[in-house]
């Protein structure tokens, strides 16, 4: 039995393909599987090509796996344009249209020798057995229910939810197409059988959902009451999800005139005392950088989500890369610190969205948000999150005597002056972009500025305390390390459990908090370290060289990064680990587990 | 809404308005009094200043809020209007001024005044025009006349300037006027209507710069040319009319309302409060907020 399976899909615009991948995986959500979804289309509003590929697993799934266990082609010109996010490999049973008229033995894909291929009539089952060829995409569940078992009454079930509105006969088709499909499967026996083992957490339906989702639930959760934005890809769920819901908490969104409008009007919101957020992808971000240096100096609370996209200037929207690091650590101008977090995937998203909001509750600053488009827009089975387990902090108010000879800028030992809002009698004072002293007066004092820049960067050290913001896996004394942020991060892990395979000693650090630079925890990781990768998808290796401005790294230690929209492999990171580890042994130290 | 945010009735003296804060203004300056105004029109609306935000933007004029006892923001330029209008989203209750000179609202700002605009929130804009960038000492400003020689335009201005009333009017504000501090009584009652008008108001206030402005456009001039609207018969409800005497900004100076919608839209802030109120009764405790992802195992 198989316990992990890849599915890889790809057609045109209209067959349908990421509709059969939205039906897999909530089947397999629906049955208790752990599975991860992702989806990618050409650049053109309708039509054009599409493709998805959707992992499902007995147990926990860390990132949407490396070569498919299964690929599906409509056509082969489509899938080709796909090659780096469906992989084809020697392991893989390769399943195509035969109307291509493609031989088996002459597929388009270079130097790779699939397991098992197969061209399947699927245009032509679709017209024998539903009249047309648009239950093609039912034809497919069909064959994957077949060669794999996995969720068959989920499939069938979801059919009948999605197909009940459109009529018996469009819902008879269907499931005549599914079952033709599973009946060539049945008359087809693969040379490896990959059956799927039934879930090891049992069959009880798991909560599906995508980053954006979940980051704007996470929103509500925290208090957010105020959402302004401007549509930008890959974002704009967030707007979506909080316009249906944050009405009902007393909140409201605005979709504001641009970006600009949109981040000033959550500072405004904030100012009034409320929780706000803004949310966007590298160009808003670009645009909002004036406004969030305001956040900085006027100190005000406020989220700002970044769900990351191919760069610079329009670049790939709907590509994701982690390219934005240096823009949210250093886009404003002036002595401007500010935290910016990454959660890693869809769940710790919740845990992530949440510290975002109580860090910048707590510490009266902006906060960036560093998503990128795979967390936000992949749809994942979600883990349990304990809600009751996670606190939520307001901004510190002033109490009434502290309302006495009001000092809205007050310095105290934290750094940390308690906030008034507009509203309280007493707490007057005037919020501004202007250098200002204690009370908010404006100034032109050397002397008071540099007590300032003071203040404000330092309320952050304890930030860059907290553990909690960081998490290792493997042998704490390992001389190997990977370092992963952001969506890389859970391919780290797995890439980790390859080189444990591989023998290798390696432990993996995933920091959720990138900026300020916690140097303490880095140094205390890297103690035992003696060589690794710092794995991230950008073209400079910006985690890398950010990290190298602020601690000594291991001299063995380096950067493992190209550009988004080529995604890393788990067991490719490892082999680099491996050659790493090798390294070592030339100069006379050992990498490798014990002998036992 | 409208009843609760403008309560008649409550004293309050001028003075209490004012705070500690010498103005940087130089010495004549029109803006000197624009504030005088504001502080006769705040008294005369009768709201406590913790309960009043002021917005502004940056340039000289936008140095208001801090010379005023209420909350102010002293934001970025051209940025006054989006920050006003979260703050008034976010607390509906607050009474929401902006502020700010022609430059930052017509010009860096330009794009959001129209938006502003056709939202209609409860706001009073009061733009202090004196068509002149004075902060930065004397370049071309977005109202500047065609031929204005200045630092920037040593051959003269290339460009029509804009046309803050007849812009506002065509936008669809429900209240447009114009004043100057050469008509301190006239100024101050166009603030204080525009603070009670229940939606977006906008008050052009012809304010001179006297460094950097034209010698032969100061207060004197502005007594001697103004005509206020209330003589000439117009009638604030016509919005046509309206926009026919607004269109001669900048030949002649019409002081008063320009106009009053007699039928007030439903401002955005009311309408938010009314979907909250429909829709609170829908929301899932927020501990429980996952459960929006549970329907059916997939949405």
């Amino acid at each position: 039995m198989r316990t992990d399976l890849v599915f890889g899909m790809a057609g045109s615009g209209g067959d349908g393909i990421v509709s059969a991948g939205e039906s897999l995986i909530a089947a397999a959500a629906a049955e208790g599987y752990h599975a991860i979804m992702t989806k990618s289309f050409g650049s053109q509003i309708r039509g054009g090509e599409s493709s998805c590929r959707v992992r499902v697993a007995t147990t926990e799934v860390l990132n949407p796996g490396g070569i498919l266990d299964v690929a599906v082609a409509l056509n082969w010109d489509d899938f080709m344009k796909f090659g780096a996010e469906l992989t084809v490999g020697g392991s893989t049973l390769v399943l195509y249209d035969a109307r291509t008229g493609v031989r088996p033995d002459a597929l388009p894909l270079v130097g790779v020798r699939p397991r098992q291929v197969l061209a399947v009539p699927i245009a032509d089952l679709s017209r024998e057995h539903a009249g047309s060829e648009r239950a093609k995409n039912s034809v497919i569940l069909g064959l994957i229910a077949g060669f794999s078992g996995v969720a068959r009454e989920g499939l069938l079930d979801g059919l009948r939810r999605k197909l009940a509105k459109k009529g018996d006969e469009v819902l008879r088709s269907a499931e005549r197409a599914f079952a033709a499909g599973e009946a060539w499967a049945a008359s087809h026996p693969l040379t490896e059988p990959m059956p799927l083992a039934k879930p090891a957490g049992g069959t009880a339906p798991r909560p599906l959902a995508d980053g954006n989702e979940i980051c704007a639930a996470a929103a509500l959760f925290a208090g957010c009451r105020f959402f302004g934005g401007y549509p930008i890809t890959p974002s704009t769920e967030i707007m979506q999800f909080l316009s249906r819901e944050i009405w009902k908490y007393d909140g409201a969104v605005l979709q504001a005139e641009d970006e600009i409008a949109g981040i000033g009007a959550a500072v405004g919101a904030s100012f009034a005392g409320v929780k706000a957020m803004t949310a966007t992808s590298g160009p808003g971000m670009s645009l909002k950088s004036e406004l969030t240096g305001l956040a900085t100096i006027a100190e005000l609370p406020l989220v700002i989500v970044n769900v990351q996209r191919g760069g610079p200037s329009t670049g790939m929207p709907t590509k994701p890369e982690q390219a934005d690091l240096y823009q949210a650590a250093f886009s404003a101008h002036g002595d401007a610190v500010r935290p910016v977090l990454a959660p890693t995937s869809v769940t710790d998203t919740f845990w992530t969205t949440v510290q975002a909001f109580n860090v910048a509750e707590r510490y009266q600053t902006p906060v960036i948000l560093l998503s990128d488009q795979e967390i936000a827009q992949r749809k994942e089975t979600l883990d349990v999150i304990d809600t009751g387990a996670i606190a939520i902090e307001e901004r510190r108010r002033p109490a009434e005597a502290e309302l006495q000879d009001y000092a809205r800028f007050a310095l105290t030992a934290s750094g940390i002056s308690p906030i008034s809002h507009p509203g309280m009698r007493g707490g007057n004072y005037l919020a501004s972009g202007i250098e200002h002293n204690e009370r908010g007066a404006p100034t032109a004092s050397g002397a008071v500025h540099a007590r300032m820049n003071d203040k404000r960067a330092h309320k952050l050290d304890p930030l860059k305390r907290r553990r909690d913001l960081f998490r290792v896996f493997g042998d704490e004394s390992a001389p190997l390390a990977l370092l992963g942020w952001g969506s890389c991060a859970g391919m780290c892990r797995e890439a980790l459990a390859h080189a444990r395979d591989l023998g290798l000693r390696a432990k993996l650090l995933v920091p959720y908090l990138l900026y300020p630079v916690a140097e303490e925890v880095y140094e205390d990781f890297f103690a035992s370290v003696r060589a690794g990768l710092v794995v991230e998808q950008s073209h400079q290796g910006q985690l890398y060289r950010m990290l190298r401005m602020f601690l000594d790294l291991p001299r063995g230690v380096r950067s493992l990064a190209r550009s988004g929209a080529n995604p890393f492999m788990p067991f490719e990171v490892a082999e680099q680990l491996q050659r790493a580890a090798e390294a070592l042994q030339r100069d006379g130290e050992d990498a490798r587990e014990p002998q036992e | 809404m409208t009843t609760a945010l403008h309560p008649a009735g409550q004293t309050m003296e001028p003075r209490e308005f004012k705070s500690d804060l010498k103005p940087i203004w130089c010495p004549g300056c029109g803006d000197f009094g624009v504030l005088q105004a504001l502080y006769r029109a705040l008294s005369g609306v009768g709201r406590p200043p913790h309960e009043i935000a002021f917005v502004s933007g940056i340039g000289c004029s936008s140095r208001i809020p801090g010379y005023t006892t209420a909350y102010g923001f002293n934001s970025l330029h051209g940025r006054a209007l989006p920050i006003a209008q979260g703050i008034k989203i976010a607390n509906p209750e607050l009474l929401v001024l902006v502020a700010g000179g022609d430059g930052d609202g017509f010009s860096i700002g330009g794009g959001h005044l129209p938006h502003a605009v056709r939202r209609n929130l409860d706001l009073t804009y009061v733009v202090m025009d004196n068509q002149i960038y004075g902060l930065t000492k004397g370049q071309l400003s977005p109202t500047s006349h065609r031929g204005l020689q200045t630092v920037t335009s040593g051959y003269g201005s290339l460009e029509e300037p804009v046309n803050p009333l007849l812009y506002t009017l065509a936008y669809g504000a429900g209240f447009v006027a114009q004043g100057t501090p050469a008509d301190m009584p006239g100024l101050t009652s166009v603030i204080e209507e525009a603070i009670r008008f229940p939606g977006f108001a906008f008050v052009n206030v012809q304010s001179p710069c006297v460094t950097f402005g034209e010698a032969e456009w100061q207060l004197k001039a502005h007594k001697e040319h103004m005509k206020p609207l209330a003589g000439l018969g117009h009638d604030p409800a016509d919005r046509l009319k309206a926009m026919a005497l607004a269109a001669q900004y900048g030949e002649e100076l019409y002081t008063g309302v320009f106009y009053r919608n007699p039928k007030p839209a439903p401002t955005y802030d009311a309408l938010v409060a009314q979907r909250q109120a429909e829709l609170r009764d829908r929301a899932l405790p927020r501990e429980r907020i996952l459960e929006l992802f549970r329907k059916d195992g997939g949405r």
